[in-house]
């Protein structure tokens, strides 16, 4: 009896099983199938509920801290290598008799670059998401001081007399020079738009700054980016140089002779039909050559090869003798080897009108390209040791230090940092965020084109076959994970359907990821792309007198004449905290004749500041004109009651917005503005 | 016993007046940064007429025909080695003997160029034009307009920078521009007590900011405690001083300048002059004031330089120099004033227009910007 019971609960239960299994897995198919817009993506729960997941305890099981090293500086004698540890906020020591890493010094938030004073005893650290130098005393391995910069610190380079530290500012664009006796800073220079790398000529004379993003230019002229070049004596701009179709100008270095200064850039076709790269040729990287002397040229040399692309050309540095350079193409997992005697050859063999053709030419890399040697995930900043005989190479996500022996070209053993040895979903996912890899004849990575997870100030003609029809705006990738749907039209639900089938039709025109790496990749965007901390505009989470006004302004329901606004015209209507975006498609009035009969998704506000220029289109260079210029008809928001001192008050309360977290975080207590 | 008055309320609020304004008398409350130097002048051990003025002479004249892109130059600033002059054409520069005009064809936002100043430390110059507010640096402009910016208005009559700050005085009220941060902060009668948003000239001291606001007079802003004050005349809005030295002569200021200590205010009605205490006014009728009319005021060191519509004139508060011209001839004089001793001596050739409206001095050199060309003298030993 008891076994006819348990018989039929057992049944029951079976029969139970298939009743949830069936229509619950005819669900679960539909669910996924609509997730991720196709229909064999495997049904694994994990994928979504796992690997995305907010919650802390989930988190810290599936996460790991790595070291993620970013730049590098060697001492004098080659015994110790300074590496900054990006992920964990450190500078590490490291032995390169023993391979060991030494110390561990807490710097800054998000260090980016080291230097060493020329007596070895001082190691400046910028730490970019903390507004700061930190100044490391190397005999006790402490951080003795922290010295105040611009916004986002990055490149650092010391005077010849040693009495400055030049500190590139790259979300100020500009740069800091800092008196050392003092710690003080002594003033700003502006640069050009993002700038990170900087390097002073052997003699002291000039210092280079480079930029990353390019000028504002209306869509259909072609990009220019500014190279400042600073007087080494009296600390002020001496030109601007216009580096014309070319961008993501990384870093910088001189030959020792200083005949010559070379830095990293890409030159990308935002202008023609994202399509095309499947001709080839879409986006392209290489060197810029600016020669000192009277001749003063500069020219763009591409090292990528006719078939095959060497994506984001990151850090340059120049053996001793300067007869070669070396660069990491961190989105091709390789350095290239450069001769600089062949550059110097094509410099005087090639005439002037033939220079500017030349920075197309696929096939001329085989003139000085003499090696790509294969490295880590993710190669970064380089550096040589003063003997020229080893090169050091900061695998960013391999966690290593690689080391490549200059005489032979042969990798040797790397560095381990000591890093979690295991890879988690997230870090696939941002190694092949960082990787051209997938992209036809590894053209580019997600990260040319989202340069820091953000974005590239760039309009594109994406995916479009006809020229100039519906361009748009790069966006930026930082926390979006909560803001579907995406891309300008919202035609894409889910990241899965962006990165997924779309992203291989449309973007990459290769095979598309395969399941696992579309779920790293999209656990990768969804998660772990953090905004900067806003330290320009809100960096202690109080809003100012200023930005307090502009937040009435935009919650109010009123004009400046007592009558009620539409609700579907006030900010918050459409941008409502805390994701700034209510996720629904909106009309906003800038549908372009160019444009196809679409409404346009409303994006997030989340560090806008940082996002120039605006609009789908990119047709307002500043937060302003998206009133001034293109909001005459009042549909982007009720404005044009507003005074010029309240647009102002607004558009400051804008530039203060950060991510959900910082209005979560965010302890300021709504105050009553004073008009 | 009890005390009647007639009128108590008012006897309070007269005793209330008196306790209250002693703060404002109380020594300790002066600014601190202009010093009481009516009579002392940089050296403090010497007086103003122990002081020679400068004299400049041997002037050269441009205008369109050698040089400049048109006749009416509106200002003048010497930057090192070169001459930097707006210009109603562009901004006209001599450098290494020859003139090079830019205008809106080489990226400047408008070619009438009403003011210019140069970032002692940056080595930018910024030009404030009728149509907006143009950075120069290494020979490229960048633009900042009412509409790509938050500036206030694109009219500019006056650019001071201070620091990390760049002032403009606008047809739309001051704005103040953070280099560092890239934002604007905008000053009007809504937020300052100007009587008007038109604003005519700006200037800078160590710790505050001279904003000369059209019928409001002087505003003065601290920049430590972000709060403003204005001096207005005492008279009201009259066309005459009636209380001599009783503060700014008129409210209908045209420009503002500090320099060691001293602040001097120009008006359509004649001149002021505020060492942090007393006020003084000086007029054509009884200085050596060229005219009561005066379109733009520079000081420096101890001396300020006066544009009138009827000739430069420059003056260390007690002594007088003025230099006229001709238009006929181009010959013309200089009048020197030394309190009731006056000479004149014939200048061949003068100043190209007596219509001044800017100027600048740096070294031996004075360059003045006539409504016919631009000018320059050289000091005479």
């Amino acid at each position: 009896m008891k076994n006819a019971k348990r018989k039929t609960l057992l049944w029951m239960l079976i029969l139970f099983g298939f009743i949830i299994y069936f229509p619950g897995r005819m669900l679960a198919r539909h669910h996924v199938n609509y997730k991720t817009a196709v229909t064999d993506h495997p049904l694994k729960c994990t994928s979504c509920h796992v690997y995305t997941s907010k919650n802390k305890f989930v988190t810290s099981l599936i996460n790991e801290d790595y070291y993620s090293p970013f730049n590098i500086a060697v001492s004098h004698d080659g015994s110790r290598l300074y590496v900054v540890a990006q992920d964990t906020d450190e500078l590490l020591i490291v032995d390169t008799e023993s391979n060991s890493v030494l110390h561990q010094i807490k710097v800054g938030v998000h260090p980016h670059s080291v230097i060493l004073n020329k007596a070895n005893t001082l190691a400046y650290v910028s730490n970019q998401w903390s507004d700061n130098i930190s100044v490391i005393d190397l005999a006790v391995s402490k951080v003795t001081d922290t010295i105040k910069t611009g916004n986002g610190p990055s490149g650092l380079t010391i005077s010849a007399d040693g009495s400055y530290l030049q500190v590139v500012n790259t979300y100020g664009s500009d740069l800091s020079v800092i008196d050392l006796s003092t710690k003080e800073e002594l003033k700003r220079l502006r640069t050009g738009s993002d700038p990170t790398g900087t390097a002073l000529s052997p003699d002291g004379e000039r210092l280079y700054v480079t930029s990353r993003r390019s000028k504002i230019v209306p869509y259909g002229e072609p990009l220019v980016s500014d190279l400042t070049e600073i007087n080494g004596t009296t600390l002020r701009v001496s030109e601007h140089h216009n580096i014309e179709e070319a961008y993501m100008m990384e870093n910088i270095a001189f030959t020792p002779s200083g005949d010559l200064a070379m830095m990293t850039l890409i030159r990308p076709k935002n202008l023609i039909p994202s399509v095309q790269v499947e001709g080839g040729w879409m986006m392209t990287h290489g060197i810029g050559v600016i020669e000192q002397g009277a001749n003063g040229r500069i020219i763009q040399l591409l090292t990528d090869e006719p078939n095959s692309y060497y994506s984001d050309p990151f850090d340059i540095v120049v053996s001793p003798d300067g007869k070669r350079a070396y660069v990491s193409n961190s989105g091709a997992d390789r350095v290239t080897v450069i001769s600089v005697d062949s550059i110097r050859a094509i410099l005087k063999e090639t005439p002037k009108e033939k220079l500017k053709n030349i920075a197309n030419n696929l096939g001329v890399s085989s003139r000085f390209v003499i090696k790509r040697v294969p490295t880590g995930a993710n190669p970064k900043g380089l550096a040589l040791s003063e003997d020229g005989k080893k090169l050091y190479i900061a695998e960013q996500l391999e966690d290593k230090i690689g080391v490549l022996d200059t005489e032979s070209l042969q990798m040797e053993a790397p560095i381990d940092l000591g890093g979690p040895s295991r890879i988690t979903v997230a870090r696939q996912g941002r190694r092949l965020f960082n990787n051209a890899g997938h992209t036809f004849q590894k053209q580019y990575a997600c990260y040319t084109c989202h340069p820091d997870h953000h974005e590239d100030g760039l309009v594109y003609n994406m995916a479009g076959k006809d020229m100039g029809r519906n361009v748009t705006n790069t966006q930026s990738l930082r926390e979006i994970g909560d803001t579907p749907p995406f891309k300008w039209n919202g035609k894409n639900q889910t990241i899965y359907k962006q990165d997924g089938m779309r992203f291989s039709t449309v973007l990459t025109r290769t095979e598309q990821f395969s399941y696992d790496d579309l779920d790293a990749i999209t656990a990768y965007i969804k998660r772990g792309i953090k905004y900067p901390p806003n330290l320009m505009y809100n960096p202690h989470g109080k809003l100012t007198e200023s930005q307090l006004r502009g937040k009435e302004i935009y919650n109010r329901t009123k004009d400046n004449f007592g009558n009620v606004i539409p609700e579907n015209n006030r900010c918050y209507t459409c941008h409502p905290a805390p994701l700034y975006s209510n996720l629904k498609a909106a009309d906003v009035s800038t549908l372009a004749v160019t444009d196809d009969s679409i409404l346009f998704d409303t994006p997030h506000l989340g560090n806008i500041y940082a996002s120039p220029p605006y609009l789908h289109d990119g047709r307002a260079a500043t937060l302003e004109e998206i009133w001034t210029v293109y909001g005459e008809d009042n549909k982007h928001g009720f404005v044009n009651d507003l005074t010029k001192m309240q647009l102002n008050d607004l558009i400051d309360y804008l530039k203060s917005l950060g991510g959900p977290e910082q209005e979560e975080n965010s302890t300021q207590i709504q105050e009553t503005a004073s008009f | 016993m009890k005390i009647h008055l007639k009128y108590p309320t008012l006897l309070v609020l007269f005793v209330m007046l008196v306790i209250s304004s002693w703060g404002f008398v109380q020594p300790k409350e002066r600014t601190e940064s202009i010093k009481d130097t009516s009579k002392t002048y940089g050296d403090k051990n010497r007086t103003a007429s122990e002081k020679p003025m400068p004299i400049y002479g041997n002037w050269i004249s441009y205008d369109s025909k050698n040089g400049l892109p048109g006749d009416k130059a509106y200002c003048v600033k010497i930057d090192g080695d070169r001459v930097l002059v707006g210009t109603h054409e562009g901004l006209a520069v001599l450098e290494n003997g020859n003139w090079k005009t830019y205008t809106t064809e080489d990226g400047l936002a408008h070619n009438g160029i009403l003011a210019i100043d140069v970032d002692p430390l940056t080595g930018d110059v910024w030009l404030g034009t009728m149509g907006g507010l143009s950075r120069w640096s290494t020979g490229k402009f960048e633009n900042y307009t009412q509409m790509n910016s938050g500036m206030p208005n694109d009219l500019i009559y006056a650019v001071t920078c201070d620091g990390k700050d760049v002032w403009v005085a606008t047809g739309g009220g001051a704005g103040c521009y953070n280099t560092y941060t890239r934002k604007w902060e905008i000053f009007t009668e809504e937020n300052a007590p100007m009587h008007e948003p038109w604003t005519y000239g700006v200037c800078a001291s160590n710790d505050k900011i001279y904003i000369a606001a059209w019928g409001g007079g002087i505003i003065e802003y601290t920049k430590k405690t972000k709060k403003f004050r204005d001096y207005v005349d005492p008279d009201g809005n009259m066309e005459i001083d009636l209380f001599p030295d009783d503060g700014v002569v008129h409210d209908i200021t045209t420009g503002a300048s500090w320099s060691n200590g001293i602040l001097w205010v120009a008006t359509y009605f004649g001149l002021s002059r505020y060492d942090g205490v007393h006020w003084k006014g000086y007029f054509d009728h009884d200085s050596g004031l060229a005219s009561n009319f005066i379109n733009y005021i520079k000081a420096k060191d101890d001396i300020a330089f006066i544009c009138t519509d009827q000739g430069l004139s420059t003056t260390d508060g007690e002594n007088w120099i003025t230099y006229t011209t001709n238009e006929n001839s181009k010959n013309g004089k200089t009048i020197l004033l030394n309190g009731a001793d006056k000479k004149e001596l014939a200048t061949s050739p003068s100043l190209a227009h007596n219509f001044t409206i800017g100027v600048d001095v740096e070294g031996d050199r004075i360059w003045v910007a006539t409504s016919k060309g631009v000018s320059r003298g050289q000091l005479m030993k």
